[in-house]
């Protein structure tokens, strides 16, 4: 084992949270039930990773055998670092008709066509996601296994999310990508979190979406207070409409987590107090970024409490309705009222 | 008689004649006013049952208002029922079997699709609900904007499901039952497959699901035969979307006569024809596989 492995294996033990640490080890399956017995978990980190080095040069395994426990505790805790998601365009007749080994020998053979040397590992998770590790070397130097590709793809949709990808790699990736999965284009979807399940969930439609159908799911009654029965409630009705209304905007229980929402606004300053703003020619940029731990759950919040004004603006209700949360704004001629103005939160 | 023997005997016979018909006809005459008063009261009679009728009719239109009312008002109304207990519960049970056919018929003329206004009639939202095998599964919605074209602004239906080529293909616009039919017909489809899946891994613990995708359109088995203690790799493709059953079974084996054996040429047929989980038990209780 050469010292780039072992400080690979090093940072990936400090990586593993301290209460996985056991179960990933059983998952990854490279040690002997003797070994595994013999780590003592209450150890501190450092003291676990000296064991475990030394098992590994008595098992005589390789950088290749470490990426595979990366890999295993990448699919366990999936929302670590930015994920952005990229979506296939225009499929091929037989996109839909792909299958797994299919899938990843072209993947396979069409980057390395591209790039070499490159490392690519692809393993399916139970959830039918393929999972992509890759790491990237050029003609001068040998793969960098300290900081890998994650892309993972569920076959038969034309989403893909990828993280720590770098815009010099970013073409490579598409190119395999497009050609493996028979389609003819990719672009990048204005999606993007820190936790990958919120954005596979947002595009994927898993959310608990709200429709108004002939027999609504009874909503959950949320936060009620018990109060005197001879009291009516005069804002009832109101406040059942616009938690309706929001619901229908943001889905109902729990929501894809997401952190940000970004609308770039490219658009004209209409104020007629202030000529000299006003009559400028080139558009008035600004951005508006709204941030929060749970976004979606905010603005739902903001709707049904009655700060934000309903029915919502299609500016938020967009962010699911069109999976995205990264928008340019621009005057257009037909309808400039609805395009610039600005989200009331 | 004078007079009778002054005009003579031709007139005397004529007289005799009429005289003779006469006596003839009378019975006829009593007969034709019986039949008359029979149809008379036969006329009566149906006239009361018509009166009858109408009355019934109008009592099952109060009472289907009435039971309208309630339906869209959910409104408990005590109804005055002062008949005899057995006609009224008669009448309510005829009412309520006009309302239904009457929302049969509702429900036949939109498809048999759960359909509804939505912003003041600016637009529809339209529930397909998926069943398999008498198990009601998920419910998909879409929310089609109506002016100015017909334009699918929300829905919850997976992404694998090509939905706006199949609004293309079907012509949205103009057709949009044939629309509803297939994309309904590629829900059903889906959720039929996805619940045979679910069906193998729960019912065949000694069946391996080796391999499946999120649209459940290829399905890799792995089997092991009983005595030869051979395993057979089975791939089910179903690569027509709108049907739950494969277009195509092949097996693989160690064993390379296997898969062309009699046997398993009918496991092949069997399997083709019948969903995969009880395809499943046929071959086990075949002793085809463990």
């Amino acid at each position: 084992m050469d010292d780039s492995t072992k400080r690979l294996l090093q940072r990936l033990i400090r990586r593993i949270p301290a209460q996985t640490l056991r179960t990933t080890l059983e998952k990854w399956g490279r040690l002997t039930a003797a070994q595994q017995r013999s780590m003592d978990f209450t150890q501190p980190k450092w003291a676990l990773s000296e064991k475990l080095l030394a098992i590994c040069e008595e098992n005589g395994l390789t950088a290749k055998h470490i990426t595979e426990l990366e890999m295993t505790n990448v699919i366990d805790n999936p929302n670590q670092g930015m994920w952005y998601a990229f979506q296939l365009m225009d499929p091929e007749d037989d996109a839909n008709s792909i299958e797994l080994t299919q899938f990843k020998e072209q993947f396979k053979s069409h980057l390395r066509e591209l790039v070499r040397p490159v490392s690519i590992k692809i393993k399916k998770h139970t959830d039918e996601a393929v999972w992509i590790r890759i790491a990237w070397g050029d003609s001068f130097s040998r793969p960098n296994h300290l900081k890998p590709t994650y892309v993972v793809h569920h076959l038969q949709t034309p989403y893909v999310f990828v993280t720590s990808l770098t815009s010099k790699q970013k073409p490579l990736l598409s190119q395999a990508l497009v050609l493996s999965a028979r389609y003819q284009a990719i672009k990048d979807a204005n999606l993007s979190g820190r936790k990958l399940t919120a954005i596979r969930d947002l595009l994927m439609r898993k959310y608990q979406q709200v429709f108004p159908t002939m027999y609504p799911s009874p909503l959950g009654e949320r936060n009620q207070v018990v109060s005197n029965p001879h009291i009516e409630k005069e804002q009832a009705e109101p406040a059942a409409n616009r938690l309706q209304m929001a619901c229908e905007a943001f889905g109902d229980g729990t929501l894809p987590q997401l952190q940000t929402v970004v609308y770039k606004l490219e658009t004209k300053f209409r104020d007629h107090t202030n000529k000299t703003m006003t009559e400028r020619e080139e558009p008035f940029s600004c951005v508006v970024k709204f941030a929060s731990t749970n976004l979606l759950e905010s603005l739902r919040h903001c709707a049904s409490s009655g700060i934000a004004s309903t029915p919502v603006t299609p500016l938020l209700s967009s962010i699911l309705q069109k999976g995205r949360n990264y928008f340019v704004i621009t005057d257009n001629g037909s309808g400039p009222s609805t395009q610039t103005r600005q989200p009331q939160t | 008689m004078a007079g009778a023997s002054a005009t003579g005997v031709l007139s005397q016979l004529s007289l005799l004649e009429v005289k003779a018909r006469s006596r003839k006809t009378q019975p006829q005459q009593q007969s034709r006013v019986k039949e008359l008063k029979a149809k008379v009261e036969a006329l009566r009679a149906q006239r009361d049952q018509l009166k009858a009728e109408i009355e019934t009719h109008k009592h099952l239109q109060k009472l289907r208002a009435s039971l309208d009312k309630q339906s869209t008002n959910e409104e408990e109304e005590e109804e005055e029922m002062e008949q005899d207990s057995e006609h009224s519960q008669l009448l309510q049970l005829m009412a309520r079997h006009t309302q239904l056919e009457d929302l049969l018929y509702a429900h036949h003329t939109i498809g048999g699709y759960d359909v509804i206004k939505t912003r003041q009639g600016k637009g529809v939202c339209v529930s397909l609900a998926t069943a398999y095998d008498g198990v009601f599964l998920e419910t998909y919605n879409l929310e089609i904007d109506l002016k100015p074209t017909l334009r699918i602004s929300r829905h919850n239906v997976p992404p694998f499901i090509p939905l706006n080529s199949l609004a293309e293909q079907n012509n949205l616009q103009t057709n949009i039952r044939t629309f509803l039919d297939t994309l309904s017909r590629h829900l059903n489809a889906f959720a039929a497959r996805k619940q045979q899946l679910e069906l193998v891994k729960e019912l065949h613990k000694s069946v391996q699901v080796m391999e499946s995708n999120v649209l459940c359109s290829i399905l890799v088995l792995m089997f092991n035969v009983p005595k030869q203690k051979t395993a057979v790799l089975c791939t089910l493709d179903y690569s027509d979307h709108t049907r739950s059953l494969p277009t195509r079974v092949h097996f693989e084996s160690e064993d390379e006569k296997l898969p062309d054996s009699p046997e398993w040429k009918k496991n092949c047929s069997l399997l083709k024809e019948t969903p995969v989980h009880k395809a499943l038990i046929t071959m086990k209780k075949m002793g085809n596989i463990v």
